[in-house]
């Protein structure tokens, strides 16, 4: 029981430190966006588990083995208030960490999604107000400002926005290609993608791997619109559009703005190779057993 | 057949009307402004109260009436969601997507302090 949850702590730990930045700076996540996606996921839920896991596994230890059979025993020592005599200190305080973890977690969620979903929604109304919907693409709408900015508003009732400075800067193709990556976000939900590493990531900032994974997870969802746009439109189109709003971009001053945009514009119009079939294969699996492993552990621990 | 308006497209004649007044307004000078869509007082009423509750207009007791006024102009109010648009926070990140927010400027460099 100790060795298990020893081996599921130092599981998580490695999970959300090193092998997150590992996979933060890797190469070949380019090569492979939905791929790397289903591994970040794997890696958050499967660390997530693992921690909660540890402290359950030792916690729960007196009360029996495996825990389909400790956790009714602990339910009825609870209920009648005779404890397990091998019950100590350390087992309740494994216990307490790993519910309060767990409850940390879940709550940050459920916090984050529902200051999400205010913000999306007083948006929306003014949005609703304000903005005229574009006639040239059912679903689009344009807001009356200079400054060019493309985006969408995810949800069961998303938007598709514009502002006049877009449709001043850019040739219809260029829109079009715009258009198709913003549909991308909208129908794959990347948002709720995001939204757990958006969570965790403001629940530990400390935790550099959490961060990493934030950045990381965000930057892979663009690479994954950007594919789709491409698929849609030219590839020329779609860095054509870049550049444009880019040049206009009120962060267009900033040095680093510029670097993580040629960064873009680079993997556009020279794509990396797909890693190959086999490799997603194995990717995709790997990413299955990473969740499998510490359900197993507990189960069985 | 009757056409009945969206309350959506209401909503948005009616904040069209207080944002070209230059004073708060009844509902009533809210129906006249609207004259042409024969709106009945009550939906008048109905559009405020959804108006006030999402917080873009205020009203003020005036004799037995109320006098109704948005809360910012037209303009604020476009200037509110640019900033919302192109505010790269992680998150606002989660509750909007951009075309160039994608990786921000401070973002990438925190990303690069953190792995160097």
């Amino acid at each position: 029981m100790a060795v298990t949850a020893f081996a599921l702590l130092v599981f998580g730990l490695l999970l959300a430190e090193p092998v997150s930045r590992r996979l933060a700076t890797a190469e070949w996540p380019a090569r492979d966006p939905v791929g790397a996606l289903l591994l970040w996921q794997a890696i958050g839920l499967s660390g997530g588990l693992a921690l909660v896991g540890s402290g359950l596994v030792y916690g729960l230890g007196p009360f029996g083995h495996p825990m389909t059979a400790a956790l009714p025993n602990a339910v009825a020592a609870a209920t009648t208030g005779r404890w397990p005599d091998e019950l100590g200190l350390g087992h309740l305080l494994a216990l307490l960490a790993a519910l309060l973890l767990a409850l940390r977690l879940i709550a940050v969620l459920i916090a984050v999604m529902v200051r999400t979903l205010r913000t999306r929604r007083r948006h929306r109304d003014l949005l609703d107000l304000l903005a005229t919907p574009w006639p040239a693409v059912p679903g689009a709408r344009v807001l009356d400002h200079p400054v060019p900015v493309a985006y969408c508003l995810p949800g069961l009732r998303s938007r598709l926005v514009l502002s006049a400075g877009v449709l001043d800067a850019l040739e219809p193709a260029a829109v079009a290609a715009v258009l198709a990556h913003e549909r991308a976000h909208l129908r794959e939900r990347h948002d709720l993608v995001v939204l757990p590493f958006v969570a965790w990531g403001a629940t530990a900032p400390f935790v550099r791997g959490m961060v990493c994974a934030q950045l990381a997870v965000a930057a892979l969802v663009e690479m994954r619109a950007d594919d789709v746009a491409t698929a849609c439109t030219t590839r020329s189109q779609l860095t054509g559009a870049l550049r444009s709003m880019g040049a206009a971009a009120p962060a267009a001053a900033l040095t680093s703005f510029s670097v993580a945009l040629e960064h873009r514009l680079d993997r556009i119009l020279a794509p990396p190779a797909p890693l190959s079939v086999g490799v997603r294969l194995l990717l995709r699996l790997g990413a299955a057993a990473l969740v499998a492993a510490p359900v197993t552990a507990i189960l069985l621990g | 057949m009757v056409i009945v308006p969206r309350l959506g497209e209401l909503e948005k004649a009616v904040m069209e009307a207080l944002w070209s007044a230059d004073a708060p307004v009844t509902a009533r000078d809210v129906q006249d402004a609207l004259a042409d869509r024969h709106l009945a007082t009550t939906t008048v009423l109905t559009v405020l109260g959804r108006l006030e509750r999402k917080g873009l207009v205020t009203r003020e007791r005036a004799g037995r009436a109320h006098r109704y006024r948005s809360v910012a102009s037209r303009e604020d109010h476009v200037a509110t969601l640019m900033r919302d648009a192109l505010d790269a926070t992680p998150d606002r990140g989660a509750a909007l997507a951009r075309f160039l927010g994608s990786m921000p400027a401070d973002e990438r460099a925190a990303l690069r302090d953190l792995l160097d």
